[in-house]
C-alpha cells in the first residue's frame, strides 16, 4: 500500500495529464470525424482554462459550475466564429483556425485580467482523479453513441465527400458546426481541468505548438477508431517520461519512435482495418498448423 | 554488444549510482537542460556541479557527501510538477535547486511547499515567487530592487530630464521588468515622452525609434532580452538616435555585443553578479568555472554556485538523522539563518509576506552592482 501511495505521489500529475491529452485528441478526432482539419483546438483549450481558473479565483464559484463554463464558453466561441470560418476547406481552414489562435493568445497576452504574458498563478487544486475519469468516460461514451447515429453517419459522409453527402439532403454547414463547437466543447473541458491541476497557466501552453502537439497525438494514434486518439495521447505523454533514465538522449530516441511510428504505420497506432487483417491472418496460420 | 546498447547499460549503471548510500546529503537539481530555457539552465547545472565537486573533494559536510540529483524540466510547467514529484517522493532529496524560468516556478514550487521541502530558485526574478509559501527560497534578485539603483545612477551620471521607454510586451520577463521601471519612473518623478513595444522575435524597430527619435528623449529605457536588444541598439544609431540605453537584467548576456559591437556605448544596466568583481570569492569562482568547462561563466552560473555554497552552510549546522522528513525540516529551520559572502559578494535571506498576510518564503537581500558598457565590455561604474 505504502509502494502504491509513493507511486500516486510521483506520478499522479503525470496520469491526470494523460486523462487530459486523450480529451484534447478526443476533441480533434471529433472534427476530423467530420473532415475538418482545425488548429483552434489548442485556442478552445485556452479559453476553457482562462474562463474556468478565472471563475474560481476571482468569483469562488463551485468546481462543476466552473467546469461547466470551461466548456461552454469556448463553444459560445466556436458558433460564432465557425459560421464564416468552416465554409472553407482543408489547408484553407487549418490556417484560418491557425489564425484564430493566434489572435487569441495575442489577446490573452494583452489583457489585464489574464495577467499577460505573466499568467494566472495561485490557481487552487481543485481537479481529482474521478473528474478526469468521469469526463473521459462520459465523452468516450458519448462519442461512440454519436459515431453510431444519424449525426455520427452524416459526419462521416461529409468527411467522405462534400458534394455527394449535400445531394444525399444533409445539412452540410450545421453539421460542421456542430462538430467543430463540440470539439470545442470538449477541448475546453480539457483546458478547465489542466487549470485546476497545474497551480498555473500562461497563454504559450495554447499556442501553436500545442495545437501541432493535439494534431500528432490524434494522427499518431490513428483516427479510424476511438481508440486510436486516446492510445496516441498516452503515449506522447508517458514516452518522454518513461525515456528519462536516458537522461540527454531521451529527446532524441522519443523521436526516432516518433519518426518510425509514422514512417511504418501512416494510418495511425490503431488501425481496426489492419488489425482485423493481422487477427485474421494469425487465425488462419493456427488453423493450417494445428 | 554493440555501441547502443552498452550506452544503455551505462545510463542504468549511472542511474544506479546515484541510489544513495548511507550519509550521503542528496539534493534535486530540476533545471531546463534541453529546449528554449537551456541557455540558462545549462550554466546553472553547471555552477551546482562546480560547487558541489568542491565541497565533496574537501571531504564533503560533516563528513557526508553532497550527491546532485540532475533532472531536465525543459521549461515547461507540466514536466516541471513531474520533475519535481520524482524528486521529493522517489529519489527523496533533501531540498530542490530550480526550476528555471519563473513560470515552471509557480507550477512546481506549490507542490514542494505541500510536502515540506525547500524549493530554492537561483534564476526566478518574477513578483509573487516567494509568496507561495514558507518552503519557497530564491537567490536571484528581483528586478524590483536592482532597477531603482540602475535608473537613479544613470540619470545622475546623465542629468536626465525625461526618457522613452521600449519592451517587448509578449514574454513574462520582459513584461515584469517593464511594470517595475515604470513604477520606478513614477517613483524617481521621471516623465515619460513615449512607451512603444514589440514583440519576442522582431527584427525590424525602425518604426518605434523613429517615434521615439522624434519625442527627443535624454534616454531610452528598454525592457528586454539580449537578442532584440543588441538589434535595437544597433537600428537607434542608425537612424542617428544618440540618446544611451537604460536597460534591465536581460542585457546581462554576451549575446549583447555580437551583435551591437559598439553601437550599445555608454548604456547603464543592474546587475547582481560582477565578473571582474575584485573579492577572493569571486576570482576564486571565476578562475574554477573556466578551467572546469572552458568557458566563462555568468550571472546564472554564479548564482548556483553561490546557492549550494548558501545551502552547504544550512547543511553543515544541522545534524544529519537519516530521517528524510526530520532533515528537510531541519534544513528548511537553518537556511533563512545563513549569511555568506560568495561569487556575488554579500548575501542574506529576507523573509516575504504571502497573499495572506502571513510571513511566507524567503528573497534575497542583496545590492546590484551597476556597469556601463565601454569599448564593447561591461565595465564596473565607479561614478566616472
Amino acid at each position: 500500500m505504502e509502494a502504491f501511495a509513493d507511486f500516486w505521489a510521483t506520478y499522479s500529475t503525470l496520469i491526470f495529464t494523460v486523462g487530459i491529452h486523450a480529451l484534447l485528441a478526443l476533441s480533434l478526432w471529433l472534427t476530423l470525424s467530420c473532415g475538418l482539419l482545425s488548429l483552434a483546438n489548442a485556442a478552445f483549450m485556452g479559453i476553457g482554462a482562462y474562463t474556468a481558473a478565472l471563475l474560481t479565483l476571482h468569483l469562488h464559484w463551485p468546481f462543476p459550475m466552473v467546469l461547466a463554463a470551461g466548456a461552454l464558453a469556448p463553444a459560445a466561441v466556436a458558433l460564432v466564429i465557425g459560421a464564416p470560418t468552416l465554409r472553407l476547406s482543408g489547408v484553407y481552414l487549418a490556417m484560418a483556425t491557425l489564425a484564430f489562435g493566434e489572435v487569441t493568445r495575442i489577446l490573452v497576452l494583452n489583457l489585464d485580467i489574464t495577467g499577460g504574458p505573466e499568467g494566472l498563478n495561485g490557481i487552487p487544486l481543485l481537479t481529482t482523479w474521478w473528474h478526469i475519469v468521469l469526463i473521459l468516460a462520459a465523452a468516450g461514451y458519448a462519442l461512440a453513441r454519436l459515431r453510431r447515429s444519424r449525426m455520427g453517419r452524416a459526419f462521416e459522409a461529409i468527411r467522405e465527400d462534400e458534394v455527394a453527402a449535400r445531394m444525399m439532403g444533409i445539412d452540410v454547414e450545421g453539421h460542421k458546426l456542430a462538430a467543430f463547437t463540440l470539439g470545442a466543447v470538449l477541448a475546453g473541458l480539457a483546458g478547465a481541468l489542466n487549470a485546476h491541476s497545474t497551480f498555473f497557466i500562461s497563454p504559450r501552453e495554447y499556442g501553436f505548438e500545442n495545437a501541432v502537439d493535439i494534431l500528432t497525438m490524434t494522427i499518431l494514434g490513428g483516427i479510424s477508431s476511438l481508440i486510436g486518439p486516446v492510445l496516441g495521447a498516452t503515449i506522447l505523454t508517458l514516452l518522454p517520461e518513461l525515456l528519462r533514465f536516458l537522461h540527454a538522449y531521451r529527446l532524441a530516441v522519443n523521436g526516432l519512435i516518433l519518426i518510425g511510428v509514422v514512417l511504418f504505420l501512416p494510418t495511425g497506432l490503431w488501425d481496426s482495418r489492419r488489425l482485423r487483417h493481422l487477427l485474421r491472418a494469425w487465425r488462419a496460420r493456427r488453423e493450417g498448423q494445428p | 554488444m554493440n555501441r547502443a546498447t552498452k550506452h544503455l547499460l551505462f545510463a542504468a549503471a549511472s542511474l544506479l549510482a546515484v541510489s544513495a548510500v548511507a550519509g550521503d546529503l542528496k539534493i534535486g537539481i530540476a533545471e531546463a537542460l534541453t529546449g528554449g530555457a537551456a541557455q540558462y539552465g545549462v550554466p546553472i547545472r553547471n555552477g551546482f556541479q562546480l560547487a558541489a565537486d568542491e565541497i565533496n573533494a574537501k571531504g564533503g559536510i560533516n563528513g557526508n557527501k553532497v550527491v546532485l540529483v540532475v533532472e531536465d524540466e525543459q521549461g515547461k510547467k507540466e514536466e516541471a510538477i513531474n520533475v519535481f514529484k520524482k524528486l521529493i517522493f522517489q529519489d527523496k532529496v533533501l531540498m530542490i535547486f530550480g526550476p528555471t524560468l519563473s513560470n515552471s516556478m509557480f507550477a512546481a514550487g506549490p507542490v514542494a511547499n505541500a510536502a515540506k521541502v525547500v524549493a530554492f530558485g537561483t534564476s526566478n526574478t518574477a513578483n509573487g515567487i516567494s509568496e507561495m509559501g514558507p518552503y519557497i527560497f530564491r537567490n536571484s534578485v528581483m528586478e524590483s530592487d536592482v532597477l531603482p539603483v540602475t535608473v537613479r545612477t544613470a540619470v545622475k551620471h546623465y542629468k536626465i530630464k525625461k526618457v522613452a521607454v521600449i519592451y517587448g510586451n509578449d514574454d513574462a520577463f520582459t513584461k515584469s521588468g517593464y511594470d517595475v521601471f515604470k513604477k520606478v519612473l513614477e517613483d524617481q518623478k521621471i516623465p515619460v515622452t513615449t512607451t512603444e513595444t514589440y514583440v519576442k522575435g522582431d527584427v525590424d524597430f525602425k518604426a518605434q525609434l523613429t517615434k521615439i527619435k522624434a519625442t527627443n528623449p535624454d534616454a531610452i529605457i528598454c525592457s528586454g532580452l539580449a537578442e532584440e536588444a543588441a538589434t535595437l541598439m544597433v537600428q537607434a544609431r542608425g537612424l542617428g538616435l544618440k540618446a544611451p540605453f537604460i536597460g534591465g537584467n536581460g542585457f546581462n548576456s554576451p549575446k549583447l555585443f555580437e551583435v551591437s559591437k559598439t553601437a550599445g556605448e555608454g548604456t547603464f544596466v543592474g546587475s547582481p553578479w560582477a565578473n571582474t568583481n575584485p573579492t577572493p570569492a569571486n576570482q576564486h569562482f571565476v578562475a574554477a568555472y573556466k578551467q572546469k568547462y572552458g568557458a566563462d561563466p555568468n550571472q546564472f552560473a554564479a548564482q548556483a554556485y553561490d546557492a549550494m555554497t548558501i545551502a552547504a552552510a544550512a547543511l553543515k549546522s544541522i545534524k544529519v538523522t537519516g530521517n528524510v522528513a526530520t532533515d528537510r525540516e531541519a534544513l528548511h529551520v537553518a537556511l533563512p539563518k545563513v549569511s555568506i559572502s560568495g561569487a556575488t559578494g554579500p548575501f542574506k535571506f529576507r523573509q516575504s509576506v504571502g497573499k495572506d498576510g502571513k510571513p511566507a518564503g524567503y528573497d534575497a537581500d542583496q545590492t546590484p552592482f551597476i556597469y556601463v558598457i565601454r569599448d564593447g565590455k561591461f565595465v564596473l561604474f565607479t561614478g566616472k
